[in-house]
């Protein structure tokens, strides 16, 4: 039994290909009519190493045939032939006019063979069409999705998406090691990171996993563990700080983003987020020179550009905080935090419509990020993410 | 690329080529090596005796270029491909040996030693959840008198156990290599990472715990060398120099609760104000407890237990095994049936629940029972954690 075996989840593949429409053959060749049939009988009897062969042969005699590079790749997916049912799903997905699942099954092939981008990108076809599967699909492949995710450095994604996932599933050795490294922003994926690391990374994942399962104590207990053997490295008490923002214990984050500057002076995320949380603090004067400093560091941040206009808006520099939020809404469009503090900054300025635009719009995206957080709301505890025993 | 601590010294690949290349060359392979001629081969036959020629000759890169050649003519080659991804390992070139052993395996689902190197290969490329899966299959197939084997694929699914959160799981199998011979110094650090719960491989452990870890290994080896002091010297010692560590008070507490129970269960909830939520300290004093009929006090912990792990066949079992003694057979018995199902080869729980079966009147399901505890004894069974 995998653990984490979600890598693979081989039985969802019969499941899917029973229902998968099988698009009608498009050979007339009677032999390959034969050919087709043989394979199937052959599959459905469990002769899979004759069905493989057969299927080869039938995709050989017609290489338009679509089904028979879906259970071709299915196959070789269920042996974990990852290379060979990567060719398999891509023939799939160029031969079908709706790929559906089969783009999700040749991103997590493009994984396992480590072409990322080609992952990313099927994964990204994949949650355009509505990101069609059964559960384990979709437990497996959101769970891929993270990894690509912290592997780019896209952390709070990643964590979104995890968190979903840790909420229904609970606590699992592969959902703790993937939490760990996307809340330390470490841009690694769990089989490439330094071995000396393994400790820090687990008692990060845990705090982070019990925290998104709002088991605050349990979290607390895992992160005051880590400040306690890993205080002195890089972003962890920057992820303390991000715990303690979750149970909006603001002044102690301020403390642990103090900490995490000590550490670490050029963190521009803790900066960032130093700067909300004396927002949420109400010491907007001290939040002010932080979001400057945060924005002159990473001109193109966009929740740097949101921190300095929220700094703004509360030191009464309404014109220059709009200025501000609308550089944050074109860097990050479909944020829809920025918006609502826009609409708001519009407000002051008399600029009522403009403020009735932006209201809708963070309505709009709020929406939409709750249907298109990939996959994250459809998580399902069944699948091969189990809980460890 | 992570290299395992064990790396040529359990991995015994020349006597596990040797075991399967028996088993699996053809009848006329001795003739092969004296037809193989000079010239450069190109028939499948041609290739395949010059990459057993070259291989028996140590030139281990030539050999694997010569089977990947004669693998294209005829991809279904078991032999060849066995070697082929025997020899990649041996190279340490483990992905690619992996790709090969899964053709392999595929080909042939009942070649336990193919399912081992396999999994050997997906640990060193850290997919060790798979690794886990295909060691646990080889086992399970059994691997007949290649105990190097058995023992290597023990070795890696305990360590994998172990990282997976699995340690009692874990110590079960360690405990198993204890008994059969294995070289104790293989097994302390393996053992001390179980014993105080630490998720790590041997090569994770930070520079700065690893004394920690042997320390616990040590004093865990000498457990069943009946020489109580120089564990308890071990364990008194942990607890000295790492009084706030978590997992030291409870190993010590694990010790002393079979010798001055007492002590043990002090030691116990010291571990819990470390660890707040440690479900295995709570289940230690509530089966002092429940020997000492404290029920109540039991009933609390075992609750406790449930609640911080819903999943936990031991907490289930626990939990009824205090109903029972409170003589609340149903519910102790739906708790036990909870356990069985959580872990149906737990010898324990059959135990209790042919006891609480028989006092209930449930003859039936008592003899089931006793059915399932005999057929548990037999040596070819799986052992409860």
């Amino acid at each position: 039994m995998y653990i984490l075996g979600m890598l693979v989840a081989p039985p969802l593949l019969a499941l899917l290909l029973a229902a998968q429409a099988s698009p009608p053959s498009s050979s007339p060749n009677q032999a390959f009519e034969q050919v087709a049939r043989q394979a199937d009988a052959a599959r459905a009897a469990d002769r899979l190493n004759e069905a493989e062969a057969l299927y080869a042969k039938g995709v050989r005699l017609d290489p338009a045939w679509s089904e028979g590079w879906w259970s071709l790749g299915s196959l070789l997916y269920d042996q974990d032939r990852f290379a060979e049912a990567q060719d398999a799903f891509k023939r799939f997905v160029a031969t079908t006019p709706s790929p559906g699942p089969g783009y999700a099954f040749l991103a997590l092939c493009e994984f396992e063979t480590r072409d990322f981008e080609g992952s990313l990108k099927h994964f990204q076809a994949w949650a355009k069409v509505g990101s069609p599967g059964n559960d384990a699909l979709l437990d497996v492949a959101g769970y891929h999705w993270a990894l690509l995710m912290t592997r780019k450095a896209e952390f709070e994604q990643a964590l979104y998406l995890l968190a979903a996932k840790a909420k229904k599933l609970g606590d699992t050795p592969a959902l703790t090691e993937a939490m760990g490294l996307a809340s330390l922003r470490m841009a690694n994926l769990p089989e490439d990171y330094p071995p000396q690391k393994r400790e820090a990374v687990w008692l990060a994942g845990k705090a982070a996993l019990y925290c998104a399962r709002q088991d605050y104590p349990r979290s607390d207990m895992y992160a005051q563990r880590l400040a306690t053997r890993y205080g002195g490295e890089a972003n962890v008490h920057y992820l303390l700080g991000t715990l303690l923002g979750f149970q909006r214990r603001f002044p102690e984050a301020a403390e642990e983003y103090k900490k995490e500057l000590q550490v670490s002076p050029e963190n521009t995320a803790a900066t960032v987020e130093l700067a909300l949380a004396q927002l949420e603090n109400s010491k907007p004067e001290e939040a002010l020179p932080l979001a400057e400093r945060a924005v002159g560091r990473e001109p193109k941040n966009a929740r740097a550009h949101l921190a300095y206009g929220k700094a703004l808006l509360a030191t009464e520099r309404v014109s220059e905080a709009a200025h501000e939020l609308e550089l944050s809404k074109e860097l990050a469009p479909d944020s829809p935090a920025v918006r609502s503090v826009l609409a708001n900054a519009y407000l002051r300025l008399g600029r009522v419509k403009e403020a009735k635009r932006e209201s809708q719009a963070f309505l709009v995206l709020t929406r939409k990020e709750e249907v298109l957080a990939p996959t994250a709301k459809k998580l399902s505890s069944t699948g091969k993410l189990e809980p460890k025993q | 690329m992570t290299r395992s601590p064990l790396h040529g010294v359990v991995i015994c690949l020349a006597v596990l080529s040797l075991g399967i290349g028996a088993m699996l060359l053809p009848a006329n392979a001795g003739q092969s090596r004296a037809s193989a001629g000079q010239e450069k081969p190109q028939s499948f036959e041609q290739l395949s005796r010059a990459a057993e020629l070259a291989r028996n000759q140590n030139h281990d890169d030539e050999a694997i270029g010569l089977y990947a050649q004669a693998l294209k003519l005829r991809p279904e080659w078991l032999e060849g491909l066995w070697y082929q991804g025997t020899l990649l390992y041996q190279k340490e070139n483990f992905g690619q040996a992996r790709e090969v052993l899964r053709r392999f395996v595929a080909l042939d689902p009942q070649a336990s030693p193919g399912w081992v190197v396999l999994g050997m290969s997906e640990f060193q490329t850290r997919e060790y959840s798979r690794s886990l899966d295909h060691l646990q299959r080889a086992l399970s197939i059994g691997l007949g008198d290649r105990n190097d084997l058995a023992r290597s694929a023990q070795y890696f699914e305990a360590v994998i156990l172990t990282r997976f959160e699995r340690y009692d799981d874990s110590m079960t199998v360690l405990g198993s290599l204890h008994r059969s011979g294995e070289n104790p110094d293989l097994l302390i650090e393996p053992i001390g990472l179980a014993a105080l719960r630490m998720p790590l491989l041997p090569s994770e452990i930070p520079a700065d715990r690893r004394e920690l870890v042997r320390m616990a290994g040590q004093g865990s080896l000498t457990i069943e060398s009946e020489h109580p002091d120089e564990t308890e010297k071990v364990f008194s010692e942990i607890v000295a120099r790492y009084p706030d560590e978590p997992g030291a008070h409870f190993l010590y507490g694990v010790f002393l609760m079979d010798v001055r129970p007492e002590e043990g269960i002090r030691q116990m909830k010291r571990e819990l104000e470390i660890s707040p939520f440690h479900v295995g300290a709570r289940l230690r004093i509530a089966e002092e407890y429940i020997k000492e009929s404290k029920f109540e006090d039991a009933l609390q912990l075992s609750e406790e237990a449930i609640k911080l792990e819903p999943n936990s066949a031991q907490a289930h079992m626990v939990l009824g095994e205090t109903l029972m003694g409170k003589g609340d057979a149903t519910r102790g018995i739906t708790e036990l049936e909870m356990a069985r199902k959580q872990s149906p080869d737990s010898l324990r729980t059959h135990w209790d629940l042919l006891q609480a079966y028989s006092s209930a009147g449930r003859k039936e399901d008592a003899k089931r029972e006793k059915e399932e505890i005999e057929k548990l004894n037999r040596p070819e069974s799986p052992k409860e954690p």
